[in-house]
């Protein structure tokens, strides 16, 4: 360290002598406490590259240009100071520590809390972080940032979403947070542009997110968008970046010669003749379908903002432009998005003050199926045969004479997709608040929140036989006929709010703050589709309904319907702050919705937290390392009303139940329920308890945050089966739980060496989930659905996480036909097969003897920053992983014998000690070597290089002659390298529903993307 | 605190209370719910329609999971007796059915558990509507039928259930959650229910000869009255039998069909001695989880190979001895090697591509009259003709045999007897029953008559069982006698009834 100080000491006089004129400034610079000399300030002239750094003693010398000189001292964890030179010589500096990371203002549900005295578990994103990475959804900007906040993607393709779970899975149903933008709760977060983002705040523990009641039960994730500030100039920015993708991983797969090798096998050990087109390995050509469908794809953002504040308004203005093609498809899997908003607050008087925020979207999106083991590009391309090749020589597209069933040509897939969806978005509120008395305010809000869609889908006439009626071609390369579904949905939030604060401190140094309110939603989502088939031309361009030649004769497909639910909420928060020391708060809400049954139409939720600022304790006080230490703790009821359907109380009577009558056999319409009702229907509740610390250590450099938590959901909804003699299908009832609980840990340091400023910070969330009821009996759930393994892979059971993987166990190989004879409770089983453990030891492997094989729910889960600044330079490096989880791989269509397999098929049994892991292979499968078992359960543990970025600050001289205030411009990599051992093609597979984890169907992977950019302040 | 101050706290106090309760009542605007069904005639007729709906469940997604079970009545009817045995593409396909076969069969099965819950889902609706129509405002005559042709089919349920389980829950009215957890009710009780069903049936039922025709397949007096024959005969109850079949002779409203070949054809669906026969048609465009107006039983017991089927229903040797020499029942009944499957080609080993000699003809569509649009195989057209004439009749004389006047039992018999051989090309075959065969003989003859006019319909497991010889012909199938007259209780339902179930003797 010393070394380091000497040198650029040394070079910093090198650069004072050069400059042989000037005037020569020299000083001491203390910390203002308590007088202590300061090493390592920057001392730096003004306006230009000119700086030293104090010595050990504190002091420092530097050459200046004249008296009209100003220096600027700043140091770490210190507030930076200005001072003009003059006519002096001498020029000492005082620098009080800055604390400010404590007087930092959280925004919390209605109302902000300083960060010393916030009693919830709250955790922080600063737009900074938000920025740092180009991220196209606002929730990728989450991932890895905040402990106990699990974010993974549902698909790589552009547009696709995200799974969010805060603290663990709390549902079988819906366990996505409560998304609130600028105090509004909101529909979805795919229409903000993440550069208008200003701060995020994720509500974790039931104190912080009580206030939203039955809304609140997974957390609560609140933004707040940038607006002006008053008395401020014009700030006019302009960002812009262009990346390219690419895929970072292909599966090995095997090549044309060991596929025919294999399938020659595989055909002989069942008995059947080899195939001709097979008999020569050697010769064959191997064709590369991954190489096939993925290509390069380009990606760029354009975003300005506008803002600056007078005496009495402010204003923000933003826009935007984005665009994403896809690595698999192209712009068959682009992206589009324009944003534009206006963000502004009038005073009107001392007393009265307004507000809008209008923000309207316009989302194109073209679409390629994913993540179904049977009509996906991805999927085909990894299962199709090596040898067949997309084009025949003539440019038409090819069908494969090996592989019969759903594995179709995925490149004619892609050319004749024609899935685009358009969105238009309008989100805006406006507000109202009076300040009835110098400490009570009364605020009202109105917003809307209004989302118009519509879908084309056109699905052309092709043909892939080679000439007309080519007898081999396979079903599912023709379609005869063509047809067009045009759909249109229209999606409504209305929401009015009324709220009174009342903030006084109390005679005795207390502090007392009242927050009450009232709010209202109605939500109405419409729709309509129609569809014809027989088009006149097989032309997307001419795809309109009106096209069709069936137009007289034929009734058109038509359906449409309407659904509405509506809340009512009544809240109150209390917060108490007990001299300087104690925080108190508690909440309590009653929330009504219509989505409930009649007998249960509203619930409580209350909760109370606590929070000991101990920094003034005199054991604390005296370690001057603890600069901040707090303690505090929480307990709170939230509820989850997002899983339930509008209509889930009620029996709803169906049209459909026909019949067939008379000599012509005529449909006949009949109707009746289908599902019982349940009038007693009602919310989740989450209970939660929470422990939290937090200490900033050494004069800011360091800052620590734990929390540990124990969260139960109680009157879960499940569909739990009902006695065959109810005769109806059942409907979700509350009677399910679980419970997750958990160890988060927040690290960041902070801190400069030299001219190098510096940042690091970690964060890592143990959480372990665990069903508690299933209802009377307990029955358990079975899920997950794989066409290649033929069964279903996931099990929701009393006493383990949700969703887990369920099958048999295996136990190596039979290597000799004696030892699959002397196995009884495998009795179709040779050489060669898999041994499949009989659990229970009742002489038969059968479904009772499946067992828990793998957990797709991570043992911990972490992501780890580091930044760098050292003159114009910045430098960050942000990397996540999750480490424990497994994956289930059902890519590969074990169940039609013929597909493409990854290269570890090669590994197959041949002889007696040929191998125990992988099977004989063969056509035939009487011992079921491919039922479900720990043979396709990976270990999907990975650590990801999120974003590495590289930026470097043009030189304020350059700015000036230009009048451009800062000027930033920067090389980006994202998710640059990935580790793990999964052999998929993306290890962070997301979810399909809740009940659905970690299941890889042909998984469109994530791209590994490098771009350019620039940052512009006018 | 001045005006304006004043002015804004009202204005405050005023929106906390806006909002009435009103507000969280929102009902649905699409499709009715049980508040604001059951208001006209319309609602009525469509009620009743749905519960014909659930008799067309053939193949049918177990509550609770994703999994398909086919669950036809020839599959307990049929394979589980000698008649016929399983088939499908070898041990493997459909192993539960397998092992029912030979009398292992399991209470976890799906086979099982489906057919438990379709029919009590189907007696569900037929309790929802003999419970509100009556409630509606409409035509007395047009309610009453309602009503009637819902307690047939409720009638039709439990006598399914009866038969194939014994005891089981009687459930009369739709249930609440704290009446969920049921126990079974003593078979004696389900019988008498089925008869006082079927009693208000034939008392609100139109005869057929009344009915228009677009209305056939609606059921009738006389399927009422069948049924209830049938459900005295299952009961040894001789005498009721006897009087209710004859009912259906003397009616006039069914006679025989002249020709034996014409009944299981297109042409002869509904036709004149179709009693009961459940509708089906290949145009409803129905798919392998949602059958809706199709049928499934086509395409199960077509051959496989090139004939597209999955080979279920395999006649045995047994069943094709059975048949006398010339009966040309043998022809409409099953194929043989050499034969021309309809327009689908020949039937050889080869073509088939299974070593079967046998397959079931009475379900076999030709290809050119499958389903015009989307998939074949969950749409086939053939009814499901429950109850034939022949059948009826073949009970009148079972009864008259029981009750000692074997003379009209052997005119009936000859009746059977005399249609069959004018169907076919020989006169002198399938001569008449003569005074000669008397005693234990006559009732071996009504048996025989039974098998040959009646296989593969779905009748012979049951009959077997009724007649108590089901221990004597199915002993080396492993029939044991006490135990396997019925099929097992799914565990499944006994769990879920808290144990209130309990399970059949021997299972």
């Amino acid at each position: 360290m010393k070394n380091l100080l000497l040198a650029f000491s040394f070079l910093a006089t090198m650069t004072v002598t050069a400059f042989s004129q000037g005037k020569a400034v020299t000083g001491t610079v203390t910390a203002a406490e308590d007088g202590q000399a300061l090493p390592g300030v920057t001392v730096v002239e003004k306006g230009t590259q000119n700086a030293t750094f104090t010595d050990l003693d504190g002091q420092y010398t530097l050459t200046v240009a004249g008296e009209e000189a100003t220096l600027i001292f700043s140091f770490i964890g210190y507030t930076p100071q200005s001072l003009a030179v003059g006519a002096k010589a001498e020029i000492n500096a005082s620098l009080s520590a800055d604390v400010a990371g404590l007087e930092e203002v959280i925004v919390v549900g209605y109302g902000n809390q300083k960060r010393s005295k916030i009693s919830g578990a709250v955790g922080t994103i600063d737009s900074k972080e938000i920025t740092s990475m180009p991220v196209l959804r606002t929730e990728q900007a989450l991932q890895g940032r905040a402990a106990g906040v699990q974010v993974t993607q549902n698909s790589g393709q552009p547009g696709s979403t995200q799974s969010i779970r805060i603290r663990g899975t709390g549902s079988l149903n819906n366990a996505e947070p409560l998304y609130v933008i600028d105090g509004i709760p909101s529909g979805g977060i795919d229409y903000l542009n993440p550069a208008d983002i200003a701060s995020i705040s994720i509500l974790k523990d039931a104190a912080s997110a009580a206030i939203y009641g039955a809304r609140g039960g997974n957390g609560v994730v609140l933004i707040t968008t940038k607006s002006g500030s008053k008395n401020q100039k014009p700030q006019i920015t302009y960002e812009s970046y262009y990346g390219v993708q690419e895929p970072w991983k292909y599966m090995a797969l095997l090549n044309a010669e060991e596929y025919a090798i294999l399938m020659n096998e595989s055909r002989s050990a069942a008995g059947l003749t080899p195939l001709a087109a097979l008999a020569n390995p050697s010769a064959l050509e191997t064709f590369d379908w991954q190489d096939e469908i993925f290509e390069r794809a380009a990606m760029m953002n354009h975003s300005f903002s506008f803002t600056k504040g007078t005496e009495s308004s402010s204003t923000a203005i933003g826009g935007s432009y984005f665009t994403q093609d896809g690595i698999v498809g192209g712009d068959k899997g682009n992206f589009e998005r324009y944003t534009f908003r206006v963000n502004t607050r009038q005073d009107g008087g001392e007393r009265f003050r307004l507000g809008q925020n209008v923000n309207f979207t316009h989302l194109n999106r073209s679409a390629l199926a994913e993540n179904n083991e049977f009509a996906t590009p991805v999927g085909r391309a990894l299962n199709m045969d090596p040898i067949t090749q997309a084009r025949r020589d003539d440019g038409s597209f090819a069908y494969s004479n090996f592989i019969d069933s759903d594995i179709a040509n995925p490149a004619n897939q892609i050319a004749i997709n024609n899935d685009f969806w358009t969105t238009n978005r309008f989100v805006g509120s406006s507000f109202a608040e009076f300040d009835l008395l110098s400490n009570l305010t009364f605020r009202s809000t109105m917003s809307v929140d209004l989302s118009l869609g519509s879908q084309r889908i056109f699905n052309p006439t092709y043909d892939l036989g080679i000439g007309p009626n080519d007898p081999d071609r396979p079903a599912y390369e023709f379609r005869p006929v063509n047809s067009l579904i045009l759909g249109e949905n229209k999606w409504s939030n209305w929401q009015w709010e009324n709220i009174v604060t009342y903030d006084k401190e109390l005679s005795n140094g207390d502090e007392l703050k009242v927050v009450a309110g009232y709010s209202s939603l109605k939500n109405r989502s419409t729709s309509f589709y129609g569809s014809r088939d027989s088009l006149a031309t097989n032309d997307v361009q001419y795809a309109y309904l009106n096209n069709s030649l069936n137009a007289a004769e034929q009734a058109p497909s038509a359906n449409g319907g309407i659904s509405e639910s509506a809340f009512i909420g009544q809240f109150m928060r209390v917060d108490y702050g007990l001299g300087d020391a104690i925080s108190l708060a508690g909440t309590i809400r009653r929330d009504g919705s219509s989505r409930f049954g009649v007998n249960n139409r509203y619930g409580i939720f209350p909760s109370f937290s606590a929070a000991w600022n101990m920094t003034e304790l005199p054991w604390v006080a005296e370690k001057d390392w603890i600069d901040f230490l707090k303690l505090r703790a929480s307990w709170g009821q939230n509820g989850n009303a997002d899983g339930i359907g509008n209509y889930d109380y009620t029996s709803l009577v169906y049209n459909g139940l026909n019949y067939t009558f008379g000599g012509d056999q005529v449909q006949v319409n009949g109707a009746g329920p289908i599902n019982t009702s349940n009038p007693d229907l009602k919310w989740e509740t989450v209970e939660q308890t929470n422990i939290g610390i937090d200490a900033d250590l050494y004069k800011g450099k360091l800052n620590i945050v734990l929390d540990y938590f124990v969260k139960s959901t109680n009157d879960m909804l499940a569909v739990v089966p009902l006695p065959g003699v109810v005769g109806y299908l059942p409907s979700a009832t509350n009677v399910a739980s679980a419970k997750n609980t958990g160890v988060e840990f927040m690290v960041n340091h902070r801190n400069q060496v030299g001219a190098v400023e510096y940042a690091i910070g970690g964060n890592i969330s143990f959480i372990r989930n665990e069903v508690t009821g299933l209802g009377e009996g307990g029955q358990p759930i079975s899920t997950g659905s794989v066409f290649g393994i033929g069964d279903l892979v996931a099990y929701t059971e009393i006493g383990q996480p949700i969703a887990y993987f369920y099958g048999y166990e295996t136990a190596g190989i039979f290597q000799t036909d004696e030892e699959a004879a002397a196995n009884t409770a495998l009795p179709e089983a040779q050489a060669g097969d898999v041994i499949f453990v009989d659990q229970n030891g009742d002489g038969v492997v059968d479904g009772e003897d499946k067992v828990m094989i793998g957990n797709p729910h991570p043992d911990f889960t972490y992501g780890f920053n580091f930044e760098a600044n050292y003159k114009s330079f910045d430098f960050s490096l942000f990397l996540q992983g999750a480490h424990g989880n497994d994956l289930l791989n059902g890519v590969f269509r074990y169940d039609l014998n013929t597909t493409n397999l990854p290269v570890s098929a090669l590994e197959r049994w041949t002889g007696e000690g040929s191998t125990n892991v992988y099977p004989r292979i063969s056509h035939s499968d009487p011992n079921q070597n491919n039922r479900i078992s720990d043979r396709f359960v990976e270990d999907g543990s990975f650590m990801r290089i999120k974003n590495v970025q590289l930026g470097y600050t043009l030189p304020e001289s350059i700015m000036q002659r230009l009048s451009i205030g800062k000027c930033r411009v920067y090389v980006a990599a994202s998710n640059l390298f990935t580790f793990t051992n999964y052999s998929g093609l993306d290890p962070e597979i997301g979810s399909r529903g809740t009940l659905e984890i970690g299941i890889d169907r042909g998984f469109y992977p994530s791209a590994r993307t490098f771009m350019a950019g620039v940052n512009v302040n006018f | 605190m001045n005006l304006k101050t004043a002015l804004f706290i009202g204005f405050f106090a005023s929106t906390l209370v806006a909002c009435k309760s009103e507000f969280l009542d929102v009902k649905p605007l699409v499709g009715s719910t049980e508040a604001n069904f059951f208001l006209n005639a319309a609602d009525a007729e469509s009620a009743t329609i749905a519960c014909y709906n659930n008799l067309q469940q053939e193949v049918t997604n177990i509550q609770g999971s994703s999994q398909l079970a086919p669950h036809f009545r020839w599959y307990f009817g049929d394979i589980v007796s000698d008649d016929s045995h399983k088939g499908g593409s070898g041990d493997g396909d459909e192993p539960e059915l397998f092992l029912f076969e030979n009398f292992q069969g399991l209470s976890s099965s799906k086979l099982i558990l489906a057919e438990w819950q379709v029919a009590y889902r189907g007696i569900a609706y037929c309790n929802l509507a003999l419970d509100r129509i009556p409630g509606v405002e409409m035509d007395e005559t047009d309610k009453n039928r309602f009503l009637g042709e819902a307690a047939f089919i409720r009638a039709f349920w439990y006598f399914n259930l009866v038969t194939m389980y014994g005891d089981v829950p009687l459930i009369l009215a739709n249930l609440a959650p704290s009446e969920y957890q049921q126990s079974r009710t003593p078979a004696s009780e389900v019988w008498a229910q089925i008869e006082t069903d079927l009693e208000l049936a034939r008392q609100y039922l139109p005869k057929r000869s009344g009915i228009s025709v677009s209305e056939i397949g609606r059921a009738t007096w006389g399927a009422a009255t069948a049924l209830l024959a049938k459900a005295h005969a299952y009961q040894s109850e001789w005498a009721p039998c006897r009087d209710l079949t004859y009912d259906i002779v003397g009616s006039g409203e069914y006679f025989l069909e002249g020709d034996y070949n014409n009944i299981f054809t297109e042409a002869g669906e509904n036709g004149p001695g179709s009693i009961w026969e459940i509708q089906y048609m290949n145009a409803s465009g129905g798919n392998w989880g949602n059958q809706l107006e199709g049928t499934f039983t086509n395409v199960f017991t077509r051959a496989r190979g090139q004939f597209g089927g999955y080979g279920f229903n395999i006649p045995e040797q047994n069943f094709v001895d059975e048949f006398e020499s010339g009966d040309p029942r043998l022809g409409a009944s099953v194929f043989q090697l050499g034969d021309q499957m309809g327009d689908r080609g020949e039937f050889t080993l080869e073509s088939t591509g299974m070593p079967h000699e046998y397959y079931t003809k009475k379900f076999f569509i030709n290809a050119s009259d499958e389903a015009p649009f989307g998939d074949p195989n969950p749409n086939g057209y053939s009814n499901d003709r429950v109850i034939r004439y022949a059948d009826v009749l073949l009970f009148h004389a079972e009864a008259q045999y029981h009750l000692g006047d074997e003379a009209t039992a052997r005119t009936f018999v000859n009746f059977v007897r005399g249609r069959a051989r004018a169907s076919g090309t020989d006169p002198n075959a399938l001569p008449a029953i003569g005074d000669d065969v008397a005693g234990a003989d006559l009732l071996e003859a009504i048996y025989h008559e039974r098998r040959v006019e009646l296989g593969l319909e779905g009748h012979r497991f049951f009959d077997l069982v009724r007649q108590g010889r089901a221990a004597q012909v199915l002993a080396d199938q492993g029939f044991v006698a006490g135990v396997n007259e019925v099929f097992p209780i799914p565990e499944v339902e006994i769990t879920l009834s808290g144990g209130n179930i309990t399970q059949n003797n021997g299972y």
